[in-house]
């Protein structure tokens, strides 16, 4: 029963996204798209920021794809509850399926975007290798990340609504400290293990190493992502739990 | 002896007045009074706690319905009806007591609850059959059904957005009526429709009932309550005022001479 009504609220929230709007799905590749244009002017061609010896563009795009998905999916969770409060107020199921098919709702956009990317590489004639099998695995570290922060800030945000003013500066905070526009390379020994703690950053360097075929091989710093990847996910959830009774009454 | 599907036991619920106007806390301002909090604890030593100020809405509520029984609650506005509802449905918890309720719950509390106005109604029927419970294959095999119960067939790919509160209230109605529930709970949603689509839910709900199947419904129209119910329970200052025969409890509800409208 709880799948169907996932189902159903994500199958809303992306028909009611698209609707209404002249270009409909293109807005999902024009914003990462754009992004990246603008990227590559600044950052790639102004700045000469490295691209681990691929072209800027790509280098940025590949990086930009799971970045979307996850700071998407985090502002629509944290957004999410007091959105749905006439839902909340009035019908019972699980509250935790209104963040989750929060986050899941970018997977569409995702995949759009994707496609983009697969254009992106052929024009530029790169292929992944045998490494692009654990793609999956990175895509589902940035939902499990995603979904973990976005419990924490969903059933903050019914409680405290100056939390919503937040996510959109934390959201950006956390692009700069995410190896997005720049190689972690930049950075030496220890200060890699600091970035591993955010686990956007293997989230990325991910992406890029299995699809470009550039910078390490999953290495310590994949394995502490991991792990607070889950601790953000676990403790969200408990959170969720603890306060979720009452937010029919506060929202 | 057909089975007990509802029994409440003292419940209660408390909700705090006194924050109706600041229900939503700052983040700043709670971590502000965590980090403040020795002090302000040494300086309130001695000092009267401020009164609680709170308000029950519901009090040592207990009853029981059984299988098959319509139960009407009257009562006026603020009695704690709705919080009841709220209650039984899982949307609040109580502070204090029980409920148990045997059986798939289907509760309609107010006029397409669920419905997204940017959604037509047929793609509002399977979101809405979704959040009470029916799965894909059982929405579709009901749909012709529920939308002809509805008689909405002309609007179906119209936005909900469009629809009247009327039709909105028939289109609820019939997907909450088809969600085959073992009970039903309905909050004065009826009100809204027309003469012919209320005898129709009536008639609906009749037939839920014959099936063995419990209604608990909310309504401020006296006549449906004498009609419908087999039981009735008033409700005042959320307490149990008067429970029995909806005849009786309704001529305790409004005293003679009183104009029931």
């Amino acid at each position: 029963m709880s799948r169907e009504i996932i189902y159903f609220l994500t199958w809303r929230d992306v028909k009611v996204r698209y609707k209404q709007t002249v270009i409909g799905a293109a807005w999902a590749i024009l914003q990462p798209v754009l992004t990246m244009i603008v990227f590559s002017l600044f950052f790639g061609r102004l700045a000469g920021i490295p691209s681990e010896g691929v072209p800027y563009p790509i280098f940025s795009y590949c990086g930009l794809l799971p970045w979307t998905l996850f700071a998407q999916g985090l502002s629509q969770a944290s957004n999410s509850l007091v959105g749905g409060a006439n839902l909340i107020t009035k019908i019972y199921f699980p509250r935790s399926i209104i963040p989750l098919s929060a986050v899941l709702v970018g997977l569409v956009d995702f995949v759009l975007a994707f496609l983009v990317l697969v254009a992106m590489m052929g024009y530029y004639r790169i292929f992944p290798g045998v490494n692009v099998i654990w793609l999956p695995g990175f895509l589902l570290l940035s939902l499990i990340t995603s979904l973990g922060v976005g419990l924490w800030l969903s059933a903050l945000n019914v409680q405290y609504r100056d939390v919503r003013y937040t996510v959109p500066f934390l959201t950006q905070i956390w692009m700069f400290a995410t190896p997005v526009i720049y190689p972690s390379s930049l950075l030496h020994g220890s200060w890699r293990v600091l970035l591993g703690l955010n686990p956007m950053t293997t989230v990325v360097e991910g992406f890029r190493w299995s699809l470009l075929g550039v910078g390490r091989p999953p290495d310590a710093m994949c394995a502490v992502s991991s792990l607070v990847a889950l601790a953000l996910l676990v403790s969200g959830a408990l959170y969720f739990r603890r306060v979720e009774r009452t937010f029919a009454d506060v929202v | 002896m057909s089975r007990v599907a509802i029994r409440v036991e003292g419940l209660g619920k408390r909700y705090r007045i006194g924050a109706i106007h600041k229900r939503h806390d700052r983040l700043s301002e709670a971590l502000m009074k965590a980090a403040t909090a020795p002090i302000r604890r040494l300086r309130a030593v001695g000092k009267p706690s401020p009164a609680d100020q709170s308000i029950w809405a519901l009090k040592d509520v207990s009853f029981e319905v059984k299988e098959g029984e319509v139960l009407g609650v009257i009562g006026r506005n603020g009695s704690g009806k709705s919080t009841l509802l709220k209650i039984l449905s899982r949307i609040t918890e109580p502070t204090a007591g029980c409920a148990e309720i045997r059986g798939r719950v289907g509760s309609l509390l107010e006029v397409g609850t669920g419905f997204h106005p940017d959604l037509t109604g047929r793609e509002n029927v399977y979101l809405n059959g979704a959040i009470l419970g029916m799965n894909r294959k059982e929405i579709a095999r009901k749909f012709d059904e529920i939308v002809a119960f509805a008689e909405m067939d002309r609007f179906l790919d119209t936005q909900v957005k469009h629809y009247s509160s009327g039709m909105q209230v028939r289109l609820a109605f019939a997907v909450a009526a088809h969600v085959d529930p073992e009970v039903l709970f309905l909050d004065e949603v009826l009100a809204v429709g027309d003469y012919a689509f209320r005898e129709k839910c009536y008639a609906r709900l009749r037939e839920v009932q014959t099936n063995g199947k419990t209604v608990l419904l909310v309504s401020h129209d006296m006549a449906s309550v004498e009609n419908l119910c087999s039981h009735a329970m008033w409700l005042d200052g959320g307490q149990v005022q008067a429970w029995g025969k909806p005849a009786e409890v309704v001529r305790r509800y409004i005293p003679k001479g009183a104009n029931p409208a």
